[in-house]
């Protein structure tokens, strides 16, 4: 049978065996498992433990837990609300400034957390609540900290660029500087979509808003500061020469850990043990889809499936954009289904080659990637960020957090096509800061 | 073709590689020899990592691979040899030892873990800085390195380095960020990694170069007994091909590196007689000493290689 | 039945402590090797590969926990549009076809695992870490997980015949 033949099998297979609802990450070792047995013979299920103990051994991944339990620990504290309600002092006066806060705290929030469930959670968790009680319609509240999370990933650090770093091999510390514009830029279009939203759902912002003073809002400003704090200290230990990103991640978990303890007084073990917890549980289902991804890449390219796939789409006559747009309707799909970090150790190495080929920047493809893997946190089947806000705002139905969060969707295809249109908002910074190429 | 066999390595395929060029060499002339043979080419570890292709030749699970030796040294520890600063010199040098009594021991090693050697390759390696230029250990002193294997980093620490472990795709911005002052690692990688951009000095191989790594084509033992005479006869012959066109490269990616580098503005020097002796010195007291204390057969191993004209 | 599910989980629990406490010794180590590289301008020998296995092996230590507590994430569309026993039958169905893989990857750890003990082999680093201490956790988390999976689909039988409510 033809490799493409063969691998249209397994992807089946494979989808029948996600239906059932077994974990993901257990489909894609079962699936390979079964492949490798029938075209190889039973001996090669020898390779099965190598092969899955060799994709997680790396020391780059170690920086994945370590960042999740950077975001964990900082949204066990009260932070997350100063964080917002210090940005509402002061934005209080704008139409829909609540919203804007939240919005803006997801976003630097996502610059000291790894992970896109972790942001939704940490500012979720009192801002949704907050915006509820502020008579702001239910949708917007869930659907804004929904798309505001997934900023997690493409706002340094991000685990998902750290996982296609691995698998590009490409600089996890530029890939992190590239991720920081094209992260503002969302931020702003959620903000812009988010003010014609709340005019079209008839909200009253003048009758809504409190008044603050000059006073009141310097008072909130001290409690904003350990966030810059954390930040410029990870970026001085990331780009200062203190240490590589993967010691990076190390050094910020203990940092936030240790500023929570100080600054909240959370001291007692069992809030610190509920951090580790929820951080060793996250982390432990994205390490087994690593694992089992490494096996379900290893199958493919052993059938030979991989190879085809990409020579398949190698040959495509079409123009740059045309595959560029076919690529990314791709990853679309994929991520309805699939978590960022199965996606992207699935496909990365096979598009990685093709997007070079047709004069694409790998780092300017990370982000256009993240983004897309931002669409399929917010979009059904598979989107963890709706079932966060679902476990955190039981009040507000699934239906309405993903009429919440279409829109958004939408604003981030319009971030695509912006940077599509303009390249150089990815590639300027790490142009800048560490040098041309790469 | 009746069989077809996998081959996989690490490097870029098709872009010149020198590694995948001589995997390639013997694909195309298996495949001309019209013996019911075909091997099939996975370049960039597209199939295996690059440290589980060992494993995987043992087992018989893959057929042929282009594979630095040192790789397997944390199961046959006598590996290390063929990763040992100082012990090879320069690439005429290299050509003598594949015929001496230190490869003949380390080709029984590799047999009696069912794998054959089809083709032999050695490639050299630099040291590079950005604060200033190693020749002597001295120049090393202070200096956070990162090492390209064990044996190298007892050799600098020993010279008073401080070594910072890390891939070397990241070694670039570890030099950027200021992580790292000095990298030591193959021709081929200074340059895919474009680490002119970052450093003040090259030290090149030249006629003393402390750094050389054995890269052979390998087969597995279990394959080879699978195939006729007539197949095995071929797969030889092509190897063969391989490793000529392998020693008219070797030197040719070195003078790559100097030139790209030498574009960019960066200063090359060389390591003179006396500091190789310095340097074989401190490996005596650091990397030799170890090996020998830990592996069997490693005193014997070392005075073999020593002892190659 | 119930004494066995009970047993299980509880050793599940306590992996899950050991994979906590891995995690922890993680990031101090981290700590600490900045700290001897960046300040006291030492080199660092062991530390990163301390840490990488210590990653792994509360990957693979902490995996029954996470079964135990839902944390392995699936596309439940299907499942949660069934109800009554046609939903039964798919989350059993589901169970057996995970614990099969969970059972392949654990007897092929115990292979990877066997062969490093009795042959020797060691890390390829200055460390020279034996293999098989790094490789133990494989096994054994996963063989851990393999019970937990049978002590999850025993609670779902359980519940479906008027059993134990969860
Ligand atoms: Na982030
Ligand atoms: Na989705």
């Amino acid at each position: 049978m033809s490799p493409l033949g063969m691998g249209g099998i397994v992807l089946v297979v494979l989808l029948v065996l996600l239906s059932t609802g077994m974990p993901i990450a257990f489909a894609l070792g079962l699936v390979s498992i079964a492949a490798l047995i029938l075209t190889e013979g039973f001996d090669s299920i020898e390779i099965v433990g190598e092969t899955f103990f060799g994709g997680l051994a790396s020391f780059a991944l170690v920086s994945i837990p370590m960042f999740i339990v950077m975001g964990a620990a900082i949204a066990s504290s009260p932070a997350g609300k100063d964080l917002y309600e210090a940005l509402d002092r002061w934005l209080n006066r704008v139409p829909g400034g609540l919203v804007l806060s939240n919005i803006g705290a997801c976003s630097i929030f996502a610059a000291l957390s790894g992970s896109s469930p972790a942001t939704c959670a940490a500012i979720g968790k009192m801002g949704i609540p907050e915006m509820v009680q502020r008579g702001y319609p239910k949708s917007i509240a869930a659907g804004s900290i929904a798309a505001g999370g997934t900023l997690g990933i493409l706002i340094p650090p991000s685990v998902t660029m750290i996982v296609y770093g691995i698998a590009t091999e490409t600089s996890i510390g530029r890939l992190f500087i590239a991720g920081l514009l094209p992260g503002l830029l969302l931020t702003v279009l959620f903000m812009i979509w988010t003010i014609i939203a709340c005019k079209y759902a008839g909200y009253s912002f003048e009758k809504m808003a409190t008044r603050y003073s000059f006073r009141e809002r310097f008072q909130a400003l001290p409690r904003v500061l350990p966030f810059l704090l954390i930040i410029v200290g990870i970026l001085y230990v990331l780009y200062g020469g203190v240490a590589t990103p993967s010691e990076a991640a190390g050094a910020g978990a203990l940092f936030c850990i240790v500023l929570v303890a100080v600054i909240y007084r959370i001291w007692k073990p069992g809030p610190l043990l509920s951090v580790f917890r929820s951080s060793l549980k996250e982390s432990v289902m994205i390490m087994m889809i690593i694992g089992a991804s490494e096996l379900f890449a290893f199958t493919l390219s052993s059938l030979f499936v991989t190879q085809s796939i990409a020579g398949w789409i190698g040959d495509l006559d079409v123009n740059r954009w045309v595959l560029m747009g076919l690529i990314n309707v791709f990853l679309l799909v994929a991520g309805f289904f699939l978590p960022p970090v199965a996606v992207i150790l699935m496909t990365a190495p096979i598009l990685l080659p093709i997007i070079t080929q047709a004069g694409f920047d790998p780092y300017w493809f990370a982000v256009i990637l993240t983004i897309n893997m931002e669409i399929g946190l917010i979009t059904p089947p598979v989107g963890l960020n709706l079932y966060v806000i679902n476990g955190i705002a039981p009040d507000i139905s699934l239906q309405t957090i993903l009429r919440g969060s279409l829109p958004y969707v939408l604003c981030m295809v319009l971030g695509i096509v912006i940077l599509s249109i303009f390249p150089d908002i990815v590639t300027w910074l790490p142009n800048l800061l560490m040098g041309p190429g790469g | 073709a009746d069989v077809t066999l996998k081959a996989s390595h690490q490097w870029p395929g098709g872009k010149g590689d020198v590694r995948d060029e001589m995997v390639q060499i013997i694909a195309r002339e298996v495949a001309n020899a019209n013996v019911g043979l075909e091997i099939q080419v996975y370049p960039g570890a597209s199939l295996y990592k690059p440290a589980e292709q060992w494993g995987a030749l043992t087992k018989g699970q893959l057929d042929i691979s282009a594979f630095p030796l040192d790789y397997a040294s944390g199961r046959v520890p006598q590996f290390s040899a063929t990763l040992m600063p100082g012990l090879v010199r320069n690439h005429d040098r290299a050509k003598r030892m594949n015929d001496s009594d230190f490869m003949a021991d380390i080709k029984k090693l590799i047999e009696d873990n069912d794998v054959i050697v089809v083709a032999d390759a050695w490639l050299a390696g630099a040291f590079a800085s950005k604060k200033q230029c190693i020749t002597d250990p001295a120049s090393m002193e202070g200096q956070v390195t990162r090492a390209a294997g064990p044996a190298f980093e007892q050799m600098l620490a020993a010279a008073g380095a401080s070594i910072a472990s890390m891939p070397s795709s990241e070694i670039y911005s570890g030099m950027q960020t200021g992580v790292l002052d000095a990298a030591n690692t193959s021709s081929g990688s200074f340059v895919s990694y474009r680490l002119f951009e970052q450093v003040k000095c090259l030290t090149a191989p030249g006629a003393n170069a402390l750094w050389f790594m054995y890269e052979p084509i390998l087969m597995s033992k279990r394959s080879w007994d699978d195939l006729t005479k007539e197949q095995q006869d071929a797969i030889m012959a092509a190897g063969q091909k391989a490793e000529d066109f392998f020693f008219e490269e070797a030197k040719k990616i070195d003078q790559e590196m100097i030139d790209t580098f030498k574009e960019n503005g960066v200063e090359i020097v060389e390591m003179s007689g006396d500091d190789y002796q310095a340097w074989l010195e401190i490996a005596q007291g650091s990397s030799y000493k170890n090996f020998e204390e830990n592996v069997p057969g490693g005193k014997e191993l070392i005075e073999k290689a020593l002892a190659v004209e | 039945m119930r004494a066995y599910v009970r047993a299980v989980s509880a050793v599940s629990r306590l992996c899950g402590v050991v994979a906590l406490l891995l995690l922890v010794a993680a990031i101090l180590v981290v700590c600490e090797m900045i700290f001897v590289r960046y300040v006291l301008n030492g080199s660092t020998v062991w530390q990163t590969e301390f840490v990488t296995y210590a990653i792994v092996a509360a990957t693979f230590l902490g995996s029954p926990s996470v079964l135990l507590e839902r944390g392995h994430v699936g596309v439940d569309l299907l499942p949660d549009a069934l109800d009554g026993s046609a939903k039964t039958v798919l989350r059993l169905v589901a169970g057996i076809l995970g614990l099969l893989f969970c059972i392949a990857l654990a007897w092929s750890g115990w292979l990877y695992f066997h062969e490093a003990l009795t042959r020797g082999w060691k890390t390829a680093t200055v460390w020279a870490l034996p293999l098989w201490i790094p490789l133990l956790p494989m096994p054994f988390g996963i063989g851990l997980l393999c019970l937990q999976y049978v002590a999850e689909l025993m609670k779902l039988t359980e519940r479906d015949t008027g059993g134990v409510a969860a």
